[in-house]
């Protein structure tokens, strides 16, 4: 028997985490399907009122796992959880303050990860974009 | 068991053009219940010709051959789970949003966007996973 997968909205879970209300960005939040939740690219909001927050790269990526925490929780699944993590950065001289902030987060077993240095919307310095298990 | 792994095979012609230039890369492969579509750049779909213009042309022609490479692989647009895009200047992040809006249907997927050294003049490459049908087959 075939399970049907379904291609399920996953809403913010705090009001600042709409960044198509806040910034008119055409995407969800994110989205739960075949066991998998695809996060858009997640960059340092205030969960409560989508005011950017930009700072260090160690501040920004601390807002960032913060609401990445929020929005995995809200729909059944954790940090814990990640399979794959994009990790975009600014210039990839600060790849160690990443790994500083990240290994603080992803405690036990963490996930696959590629880090490359991008241009970020809004001249943020690190984005992360993340694939978790349900 | 072992999730079954498929190469989609290229719809017309144009599309299956990344063999002609030596790309180690399929254009699509299925594999379980994901349909994972490589980088695209704007190119005619019928000879594999690239097509260099601004980024609301570059976006509208990619999201186009999108639509045909997805409906070869059995999925469509509204069955996109994640998006990326990359764009030679975050500056022109709202040209392409404009136009990417036209072509998905609500709930939109979930998209990361973010600037990049593209080779060879190209303003804008998008790849994505979708579902591979409705039934997950």
């Amino acid at each position: 028997m075939t399970v049907p997968i379904l291609r399920e909205l996953i809403t913010a879970p705090a009001p600042g985490l709409d960044l198509r209300r806040h910034y008119g960005h055409f995407q969800s939040p994110a989205i739960r399907a075949g066991g998998l939740i695809f996060c858009s690219g997640m960059i340092p909001v205030d969960p409560h009122t989508g005011e950017r927050l930009h700072g260090t790269l160690t501040s920004e990526a601390h807002v960032i796992f913060g609401n990445l925490k929020l929005l995995l929780e809200s729909a059944g699944s954790s940090l814990d959880r990640l399979v794959q993590v994009h990790a975009l950065i600014y210039d990839s001289i600060e790849y160690d303050v990443l790994n500083r902030v990240y290994r603080q987060y992803v405690a036990g077993g963490p996930p696959a990860r590629t880090v490359w240095s991008a241009q970020i919307e809004a001249g943020f310095k690190v984005q992360l974009d993340v694939i978790a298990a349900a | 068991m072992s999730l079954p792994r498929e190469v989609i095979t290229a719809p017309l012609p144009g599309i299956g053009a990344t063999r002609a230039f030596d790309q180690p890369a399929s254009v699509a492969v299925r594999g379980g219940a994901f349909v994972f579509v490589s980088g695209l750049t704007a190119f005619d779909p019928a000879t594999g010709a690239a097509i260099r213009g601004t980024t609301s042309s570059e976006t509208r022609q990619i999201l186009e051959n999108l639509e045909l490479i997805l409906e070869a692989a059995g999925s469509s647009l509204d069955r996109v789970l994640k998006v990326n895009v990359l764009l030679h200047s975050m500056l022109e992040a709202p040209n392409m949003n404009e136009i990417y809006a036209r072509f998905f249907p609500e709930p939109p997927p979930a998209r990361t966007v973010c600037g990049a050294r593209l080779p060879d003049g190209v303003k804008v490459m998008i790849e994505c996973t979708a579902l591979a049908s409705d039934d997950g087959r």
